[in-house]
């Protein structure tokens, strides 16, 4: 029982939106489809909304089910479907705008009023808007908007629900806020849910699954601890966070750098192939002592340590250049850092792609 | 800058009251020469030989056909545009295809067409010489010198005036709300009555009123195709230039102050409808000016 | 657009592109391009000294002479006082602007009949103007000044109406970063403002002139309609057709729908230059 879809190809013009794309998300799945702009992650959601058609006729599939629906048009597919930006009725209240659905349902399956009514209420309670009922959409606040916008989704009870950046034109508290209130919600009517993003916080906080995208490929999907702790390629890896770049040489599970040498614990390359090194800015540990070769020395360059964690700028003296480090307020404090100090480093974590060196 | 001087001017910045004065002066008398001036001498000619002669004019039967006839012009002009002008705005707003400019060209067309050619177009088509000429005479019809022709010559000038207000508006307010009609399970129709009517209304009112102030009002093209038959061939201007010519003037301005009476109630209208649109916050649609390209 | 090929159907998400397409190319085809091109297809049975005959008679030279002249002045009179009207409606406040503001449109919504014999009835010597001019030797109706006159009226909302939406979106921003930079008012108004403002007042500019050039309306009353002297070409043609010299008509008529067409294109041209600022920013 899922969503699928299968060798999806679309093209606009000479731009490729989407090329040879799978997916499947399982019933009562939170998804994410995270990517840059122009990967092809909001194609793909409206190409299963029923509100884009793949070019490759015969090939391509959208399933429901079970249900082939790739012939049948948007109005008949029953997916919920929430727009980047709300597109809510202007000239309609919040009940009107969620009442929609319901009411340009054929006679015959077009529920009493009452009932309408009874709907719309549990889906007002449900987003929380109650006495806001009769405002109109542009009475409502940014995250007001949006909840209504999924309200008016849910109240045709689709079989899968599609968000299209449900958070993008959002201020970055009430965002916050959302996307637990939207977690919690999954949680209450376990729906299958496709959600567009590309924050990669986002997605990775709020969904069972993330998938990434780029240039109209999925590159890689699973858990958000999966994609995380072990990313497919590099672009996966730069894409989840910042990421600092060593050149170096791999040699049986452990790479050099400059004249040091760090355990990888994944690596399948080739002896003595060069290659780039890749460390998270919260994976560099700094001391005063030096440890061997298991450490290299640099110059802090900056520091700033405002906020929960400081951060620190720092310049290998072997003219390797410069790069960032990330630890907690507390560590930094202890190790009473300063500008222009010069301190050791050693790298954990440290990950090396065999094949692709392009991020 | 002092407070009493930000709370005056819209602007921060202005120039010295001196200046200020002077320009506005100057568009006042400029505004008075051209506009005021003429609006009050159609009144005060009109009334000139009293009220009774005033009455007299309107009531007479040439002038009531004269009424009848222009209200027949625009009352089948103004509905046919209006459909033409919603046809056009949803294939050229929804969808996408090639030569859109050209088409948006195309329709702008009559109004950079003199109305005497647009008249000249209808009598070479269906004129007594014209293409169709001959087959009509045969079937007894008259197009030109007739109400037919009248009517379609009414029709071409004021072919453009709904379809360019929507077409921008339309352009403008994108297609997302009417697609989330069709997720939300709303068929072709219910989405255009339910979502795209309410959602144009207000740009939709603006063009019919200008569509029917200049239907009403059309002079220059409808005397080519008119016969010029009192009683009979006759539209309100025509009647005007017809009791001028005879130098019967307060006649004349009699049944003219209808008209400007008409164009006063189309500014109030249009006035109303653009104060209206920026009450209603959300349906905005930006008018085009008559003189502006629409798009 | 959403489509797909399904056989020979393509799958749209909104319905009726095909109907209303249709209905607009084939309304458009009746009202407007078969009875157009008439007058093109009338003239090519013409011969070209028949042709030639017609449209560069003298009496047909004194005429465009006439038109574009007399429309040429009106514009431009109109694009000083429009842009002065423009200026005094966005940036100042006084009594009775709104009543102002409404009124522009006013040569818009008169029928030109009417502004026809006011205006012929204002400046004839027993006018209100006219009676006014009379004593100081000046002449309006019947002459070539009384066009110009009515040309002026008819032309009056165009650059209002053009340059007043970009005066109202200019930011004032700008006008005070020149301030800081030290220009002085008048600077501030010939360096900054008046450039960004320069496409809609050409582009007002050239419709008041299209308008002009056509219109027949306003100028039959007050234009004593003499060859050679007071006849602008609408009025020529009108003469030619009164005397069912359909061929000839039509060959004026040709004349006045290419140069139509060139004012037209050249408007187009100038609302891509005037957007040419805003593509820019988004490249």
């Amino acid at each position: 029982m899922s969503v699928e879809v299968r060798n999806i190809t679309k093209k606009f013009g000479g731009f490729t939106a989407l090329d040879n794309v799978s997916l499947k998300v399982e019933s009562g799945e939170l998804v994410a489809l995270l990517g840059p702009s122009g990967s092809g992650k909001t194609t793909l959601l409206r190409t299963i909304a029923g509100l884009e058609f793949p070019d490759n006729t015969g090939e391509a599939q959208v399933l429901f089910y079970g249900e082939d629906v790739t012939s049948i048009p948007a109005s008949e597919r029953k997916a919920g479907f929430a727009f980047q930006h709300y597109a809510l009725f202007r000239h309609m209240t919040v009940f009107e705008n969620i009442a929609f659905g319901l009411r340009v349902r054929p006679k015959t399956t077009r529920p009493a009023e009452v009932k309408i009514r009874e709907r719309v209420g549990e889906l007002l309670k449900l987003i929380q808007l109650e006495p806001l009922a009769e405002r109109f959409p542009s009475q409502l606040s940014g995250g007001q908007r949006q909840r209504v916008a999924l309200a008016r989704a849910l109240a045709v009870e689709p079989k899968v629900l599609l968000l299209d950046e449900p958070f993008g034109a959002l201020d970055a508290k009430v965002r916050k806020e959302l996307r637990r209130w939207l977690r919690n919600l999954h949680d209450e009517i376990h729906i299958t849910t496709l959600f567009v993003t590309h924050d990669q916080e986002e997605a990775l906080e709020v969904s069972d699954r993330v998938a990434i995208l780029r240039d109209g490929k999925i590159e890689q999907i699973g858990t958000p601890d999966e994609i995380y702790d072990h990313p497919a390629s590099p672009f996966v890896y730069d894409f989840l966070g910042n990421v600092n770049l060593f050149s170096g040489r791999v040699h049986e599970g452990s790479v050099t750098i400059g004249d040091s040498k760090f355990d990888v614990p994944e690596t399948s390359g080739e002896s003595g192939a060069d290659t780039v090194a890749f460390v998270r800015p919260h994976d560099i540990r700094i001391t005063r002592e030096a440890n061997g070769q298991k450490s290299f020395p640099a110059r802090i360059v900056r520091s700033n340590a405002a906020g929960p964690v400081a951060n620190l700028e720092l310049e290998r003296f072997d003219g390797g250049g410069r790069f960032t480090a990330q630890l907690g307020k507390e560590e930094f404090q202890q190790l009473q850092l300063k500008a222009g100090e010069n301190v050791f480093v050693e790298l954990k974590n440290v990950k090396v792609f065999s094949d692709d060196f392009s991020i | 800058m002092s407070a009493a001087e930000k709370t005056n001017a819209p602007h921060r910045r202005t120039e010295p009251p001196f200046v200020r004065w002077l320009l506005i002066g100057i568009a006042l008398a400029f505004i008075a020469l051209f506009l005021v001036v003429p609006l009050v001498s159609v009144f005060t000619e009109a009334l000139r030989q009293g009220f009774g002669v005033y009455f007299q004019t309107l009531h007479d039967p040439l002038t009531l056909s004269a009424i009848q006839l222009t209200l027949i012009a625009a009352g089948i002009s103004v509905p046919l545009n209006c459909i033409f002008g919603v046809t056009a705005a949803w294939a050229i707003a929804k969808f996408d295809f090639r030569g859109k400019n050209i088409l948006l060209t195309l329709i702008d067309l009559p109004f950079s067409i003199s109305p005497v050619i647009s008249g000249l177009i209808y009598v070479l088509v269906f004129g007594a010489q014209g293409w169709f000429g001959s087959w009509f005479s045969d079937h007894n019809l008259k197009i030109i010198f007739a109400v037919p022709g009248i009517v379609l010559a009414t029709i071409f000038v004021t072919f453009p005036f709904v379809a360019r207000e929507l077409i921008p508006l339309m352009q403008a307010q994108g297609r997302t709300e009417e697609e989330a009609a069709r997720v939300l399970g709303a068929s072709g129709w219910q989405t255009f009555w339910r979502v795209t009517i309410p959602n144009i209304k207000w740009g939709l009112l603006y063009g019919v009123i200008l569509c029917n102030a200049r239907a009403m009002g059309e002079f220059g093209a409808v005397s080519v195709v008119s016969g010029h038959i009192q009683g009979q061939t006759n539209t309100i201007p025509l009647h005007v230039q017809i009791l001028y010519e005879s130098d019967n003037f307060a006649g004349a301005f009699a049944v003219a102050s209808l008209l400007t009476f008409l164009a006063l109630v189309t500014l109030v209208l249009k006035t109303w409808v653009e104060y209206k649109n920026t009450a209603l916050r959300g349906t905005a649609f930006t008018p085009v000016p008559i003189g502006k390209k629409a798009v | 657009m959403a489509t797909r090929q399904l056989g020979a159907k393509k799958l749209r998400v909104l319905p009726g592109f095909k109907l209303t397409l249709g209905f607009t190319l084939f309304y458009l085809g009746l009202i407007v391009l078969i009875p157009l091109s008439a007058v093109f297809i009338k003239t090519s049975t013409l011969t070209w000294a028949q042709f030639s005959h017609t449209v560069f008679s003298p009496q047909a030279l004194a005429a465009y002479r006439l038109s574009f002249g007399a429309s040429f002045f009106a514009a431009l009179v109109n694009a000083i006082f429009g842009l002065i009207v423009a200026w005094v409606l966005v940036r100042y406040n006084f009594l009775g602007k709104k009543l102002v503001d409404a009124l522009v449109d006013l040569p818009f919504a008169l029928p030109t009949a009417v502004a026809g014999i006011t205006l012929a009835t204002l400046y004839s010597p027993n006018g209100w103007i006219g009676g006014l001019l009379a004593p100081l030797g000046i002449k309006v109706a019947y002459t070539q000044l009384g066009v110009f006159v009515a040309l002026t009226f008819i032309g009056l909302p165009f650059i209002v109406r053009t340059v007043q939406p970009v005066l109202e979106d200019f930011d004032p921003e700008l006008e005070d970063a020149a301030a800081s930079l030290g220009a002085n008012r008048w600077q501030v108004f010939w360096r900054v403002i008046f450039p960004t403002l320069t496409p809609a007042l050409l582009t007002g500019f050239a419709l008041a002139f299209a308008r002009a050039l056509g219109e027949y309306g306003s100028v039959v009353f007050i234009s004593s309609n003499i060859p050679m002297k007071t006849q602008i070409v609408p009025l020529l043609i009108m003469n030619e057709l009164d005397g069912f010299q359909y061929a000839k008509a039509t060959a004026l008529a040709v004349v006045m729908l290419v140069i139509s067409f060139l004012i037209l294109l050249a408007v187009n041209v100038l609302q891509w230059w005037s957007n040419r600022y805003n593509t820019n920013n988004l490249a």
